[in-house]
């Protein structure tokens, strides 16, 4: 019986949800991860503005993490 | 994640509770910390006279602070009325900025400026100061706004200072004020503001308020061991000195207190060098000593470096702010002492004596 369903799942459908889980999870954890550094950064500009290039480069280091599963999802395609 | 911890809370006092955004708070102390005056602009101003020292100050943090007083006090009257401000104003602040548990930390931890302007008033008024000489005073960094203060310091008596504080939770130890118990009711003040800070330690078991308790016990130590070198040294009675410990230190329980009190001088400092203090002030004591100065530096510095640490050991906590308020403090002490001590023409030997740095 549980045979018989998988056999009518189409490949390249299964293909398209690892694809999506790929890009929708790691962008959940960038997204997790960015949350603590990006109020640090504000916190610590409010105080000296100097800083914004600083900021703005360590709050957009977890971005690797979503553009790692951008490539897995591309490669499963 | 919010909605979550709103559903967590249901059910619980939620007053003081809710979310806490340490990554910012935290920071953003940390980047005002970088902002304090640093160590090598001490002996700098050691070298400066009373208007450079403004001048010098006016191009730190307490720009606005001078700009503002400069129209009505000059000298060192500026200097003492700026940096009060500017205490008053960082604090203030950091109750702005913060949120949540934090923000209910941060001010009861603050409430010890209540209590210190309160005791101000009505020691002023005890002795007939005038009201510029109260306003000198004031640091409006606790609940009571500046205005309110300065008018209480206008007040022609002490019950009327006191019916105006009815409502406020000093009130009830304030009545008993009969102006022959000031000592009495200054006491009692402090007692229920480490009562106050005791009952928000023991409410809850969350992370922030052991790492606070650690703080203020450790705090309480400090005090402790610096009446009793005062107290010892003067060669005050067991009994009388009792009353003015403070309980709930974190190395010396009431029990190890109790044990030092029968000592004499020598004794009690022989009893010492099991704390973890007494590598910081082994060097400043002896019975030899005729001055209890530089073991208090030391003890300060202890304290101020120890919090430095601490705050290294837990970044995301309440420790950074508390690391801040007390380095702040320092600060302010600082500038005072070095501007204070020029305009009494104090050799610059004794005042550098007197800086924590």
């Amino acid at each position: 019986m549980v045979g018989e369903e998988l056999a009518v799942m189409d490949a390249s459908g299964l293909r398209a949800i690892g694809a999506g889980l790929a890009v929708g999870l790691t962008g959940i954890a960038s997204g997790i991860a960015e949350k603590d550094i990006g109020s640090a950064a504000i916190g610590a500009m409010a105080e000296n503005e100097a800083l914004f290039g600083k900021g703005l480069i360590l709050t957009v280091i977890p971005e690797t993490i979503v553009i790692f599963g951008l490539v897995v999802a591309l490669l499963i395609k | 994640m919010r909605l979550l911890q709103k559903f967590r809370n249901i059910g619980k006092s939620s007053q003081y509770k809710g979310s806490s955004n340490y990554a910012y708070l935290a920071t953003r102390v940390r980047a005002m910390k970088s902002k304090l005056v640093p160590k090598e602009t001490y002996p700098r101003l050691m070298n400066m006279g009373i208007s450079e020292i403004t001048r010098l100050i006016e191009e730190t943090e307490y720009k606005q602070d001078i700009d503002k007083l400069a129209r009505t006090y000059s000298g060192v009257d500026l200097i003492e009325h700026g940096l009060n401000r500017n205490l008053a104003e960082t604090f203030t602040k950091l109750i702005k900025i913060s949120e949540g548990e934090p923000n209910y930390l941060i001010i009861e931890y603050l409430k010890n400026y209540d209590i210190w302007n309160i005791k101000t008033i009505l020691r002023g008024k005890y002795y007939n100061a005038s009201q510029n000489e109260i306003k000198e005073d004031l640091v409006s960094a606790g609940q009571l706004s500046y205005t309110f203060l300065s008018e209480l310091a206008g007040k022609e008596s002490y019950s009327e200072v006191i019916s105006a504080l009815e409502g406020t939770e000093y009130y009830p130890i304030l009545i008993g004020y009969d102006e022959t118990n000031l000592s009495d009711i200054e006491n009692n003040l402090d007692k229920m503001y480490y009562n106050g800070l005791f009952n928000v330690i023991g409410e809850s078991k969350s992370k922030d308020r052991k790492l606070f308790a650690k703080f203020i016990r450790t705090e309480i130590d400090i005090k402790n061991i610096n009446t009793l070198f005062r107290l010892k040294k003067a060669g005050v009675k067991q009994d009388e000195i009792v009353d003015l410990i403070i309980d709930g230190g974190l190395e010396l329980s009431t029990n190890s207190i109790q044990g030092l009190l029968p000592l004499s001088y020598d004794d009690f400092i022989q009893a010492l060098n099991k704390y973890s203090f007494w590598d910081s002030i082994s060097d400043a004591v002896g019975s030899d000593t005729d001055s209890l100065i530089n073991v208090e530096t030391q003890l300060k510095k202890h304290s101020l470096k120890s919090a430095s640490s601490f705050s290294h050991v837990y970044p995301l906590s309440i420790v950074p702010i508390m690391d801040y308020i007390i380095s702040k403090r320092n600060e302010v002490n600082n500038l005072r002492i070095i501007a204070r001590g020029k305009a009494a023409n104090l050799s610059d030997e004794i005042i550098m004596n007197q800086l924590v740095i």
